[in-house]
């Protein structure tokens, strides 16, 4: 099989690193992808599951572009939705009437929201949500879980991290994922406090293994909070419409106060929603929180025809089944091989780690190994299946899976 | 904790120590200390202790206490130190009078070596022997004192808090390494090779490796085109470079 070489990439990014800090900044930086000379830097075109970089080579995308990527690049449907949209006006200085369909429509999907505010980015909505508990419960206090990821602003990167000063951090505590007794030690201790918890519907941190909620969990996380009127927010950035086209809660059976989404809203359009339960649609009406590009028609127009489209095919399922058939594979190929590659998380965005070796250098090599073959693999973080991956691309990831298991095998023996 | 004390732990922990390897890789200084037998105690009343042991050609620098040093040096507080680190004062011997002739003759010809490889000039470095002790002295100093920020500077604190359990290996490939081993809590640096490291950071060579501790290149561009490795748990390498820009704060 031959493997790719970036001669393009390796230079556009010695031009970019001239003009734009880091080269490519972000959860885009070339540097988690290790070795990053195994790696593209810069796309240039994609379609369906695929994308083909500045050198021309060819991959099977399995990070979706971090997520948003959901039906597959390029989709008939949503970007005829969306040229449509722009036909008739994008950002406009009224607000568009395409925004009232799209939180009918949302609100009459997401089980128990009652109302969705727009915004562009994850963490523009995670942030409105803290503020919108603080608004309705009068409190200071934030309770997040360690290695959770809600966006960049600075209380959600913590104390030690550039541009962050103590007080950005001084009202967040954090507890372990998965230990409700530690959320509700922090309660006790902080009777009256704490306006909101935060979390993810199931921990999936970088460089670590998911973890799926323990038994009743979240129901006691949801009991509790009502118990001493703290607002329960579910991050559904990431998750959402990956598990439960209802919301991510009722794959786990649970009903929190706000909602966020972002990601496989839009299949690439830049959009995210903040929802809530009608009890704190005031308290949301209250707070100022705005963009200039807020109110573009565009990516809402995209992102209705996105969920109408992920409803009609139930393209949760039918990521899960194709990351399952995907992973069995892989495991299988793995063993066959002598190595434990452990899969956690949901199969719709796995998250997958070759056991053998603690430091994560031989998972590291392989994924490397896949990706200048042609099946894109990250090491560091969980990768994303989407509605556009075929039994062909299955196939021929379990290839280049195995080749480069063979290669590990002959090198390490 | 004042950043006196914090300055005065890396001055002790993470500067002195170079003294060990002037003494080892530097010829005219090695032959100097042939016959040198002595024991010097650095003493900081509230702050760190250190001592120095020059026996066999081999110059050591230890943590802590000594019993019966040839010579004690006493200083009144963690400011009375840097300022003698610093050039601009001096510390109160109060044991060696014998040995005043080695304290006044010998050891400053060793103390101004140390500072002549850290304070680098473009000039200074085209010159290979130069470059290979300024950039090992500077890979030393950087981890000594990742140890000492990583216990004492608030920051440090936070981020260590995270960091982990393992090595992290530095590595310029034919050059110069060395390594920091979290352990529970525990956090010891040492000059040389780690087995199997929990994250590697490779630098391609000399060179590069000096430009990067020294600022001069762009960490990004390396690392995509390979000129820095890094692997293995590398938010492990990422916190420590975190504790890495912290030095400039104490340490000019």
């Amino acid at each position: 099989m031959k493997t790719y070489t970036y001669r393009k990439s390796q230079s556009l990014f010695k031009k970019s690193t001239k003009l734009i800090p880091c080269g490519i900044y972000g959860h885009f930086s070339p540097a988690p992808n290790i070795p990053a000379v195994d790696y593209p830097f810069f796309s240039a075109r994609a379609k369906g599951s695929h994308f083909w970089d500045v050198d021309g080579n060819e991959f099977i995308d399995y990070m979706c572009a971090y997520g948003p990527m959901v039906l597959g690049y390029n989709h008939q449907k949503v970007d005829a939705a969306a040229l449509k949209q722009l036909k008739l006006g994008n950002c406009v200085t009224c607000a568009p009437s395409v925004m009232v369909e799209l939180a009918e429509y949302m609100v009459a999907l997401i089980n128990g929201m009652e109302w969705a505010y727009f915004a562009k980015n994850g963490g523009d909505v995670t942030n409105l949500a803290i503020m919108v508990a603080r608004t309705a419960t009068g409190r200071k206090k934030i309770v997040m879980v360690g290695g959770g990821y809600h966006g960049v602003t600075p209380w959600m990167q913590g104390a030690g991290h550039y541009g962050v000063v103590d007080e950005d951090v001084e009202n967040i505590i954090v507890v372990d994922w998965n230990d409700y007794g530690a959320f509700e030690k922090v309660v006790a201790e902080h009777p009256g406090e704490i306006a909101g918890f935060i979390s993810t519907p199931y921990h999936h941190p970088a460089f670590a293994d998911n973890e799926l909620p323990a038994d009743n969990y979240w129901q006691k996380v949801e009991t509790l909070c009502r118990k001493e009127g703290i607002v329960s927010i579910i991050d559904d950035v990431r998750c959402g419409f990956r598990l439960d086209m209802r919301g991510s809660h009722m794959y786990f059976g649970f009903q929190p106060d706000l909602v966020c989404f972002c990601k496989a809203m839009g299949n690439g359009y830049p959009i995210s929603a903040l929802m809530g339960t009608a009890a704190l649609k005031n308290e949301a009406a209250k707070v100022f929180y705005t963009g200039s590009y807020w109110f573009s028609a565009v990516p809402m127009a995209a992102a209705l025809a996105t969920l109408k489209e992920l409803k009609k095919i139930n393209g949760p399922k039918k990521m899960q089944d194709t990351g399952k058939k995907l992973l069995d594979g892989m495991v299988r190929i793995a063993q066959s091989y002598g190595y434990d590659l452990r899969v956690t998380g949901i199969s719709s965005m796995p998250y997958l780690r070759i056991t053998d070796d603690e430091s994560m250098m031989l998972h590291q090599e392989w994924c490397a190994e896949c990706t200048k073959r042609g099946a894109y693999f990250t090491s560091h973080h969980n990768w994303f299946i989407s509605a556009a991956h075929t039994e062909k691309d299955v196939k021929k990831t379990l290839n280049i899976v195995e080749e480069a298991f063979k290669v590990l095998k002959k090198k390490y023996g | 904790m004042s950043s006196d004390l914090i300055k005065a732990n890396l001055n002790l922990y993470a500067v002195l120590q170079n003294l060990e390897d002037i003494v080892r890789y530097d010829p005219e200084i090695n032959s100097l200390a042939k016959n040198w037998d002595v024991v010097i105690q650095f003493s900081v009343r509230g702050g760190p202790k250190a001592h120095i042991a020059f026996k066999d050609e081999v110059c050591r620098v230890v943590r802590g206490t000594y019993r019966g040093p040839d010579i004690k040096l006493f200083f009144t507080s963690p400011a009375h130190c840097n300022r003698m680190f610093d050039n601009k004062g001096n510390p109160i011997p109060l044991k060696g009078f014998t040995k005043i002739g080695f304290l006044t003759k010998e050891f400053p010809k060793l103390t101004e070596r140390l500072e002549y490889y850290l304070k680098p000039t473009d000039d200074l470095l085209k010159n290979k022997d130069y470059l290979e002790m300024n950039t090992r002295l500077t890979l030393n100093t950087a981890l000594y004192a990742a140890r000492e920020l990583a216990l004492l500077d608030p920051v440090g604190i936070a981020r260590a808090a995270h960091i982990g359990t393992g090595v992290v290996q530095l590595r310029i490939r034919n050059g110069p390494s060395a390594y920091i081993n979290f352990k529970n809590g525990e956090i010891e640096v040492e000059k040389g090779d780690w087995e199997k490291p929990m994250a590697l950071m490779e630098v391609k060579n000399l060179r590069i490796a000096n430009d990067l501790f020294n600022g001069r290149v762009d960490s990004f561009a390396a690392v995509a085109a390979g000129d820095i490795v890094v692997k293995g748990k590398i938010m492990m390498v990422e916190s420590l470079s975190v504790l890495f820009d912290r030095i400039p704060i104490y340490l000019s």
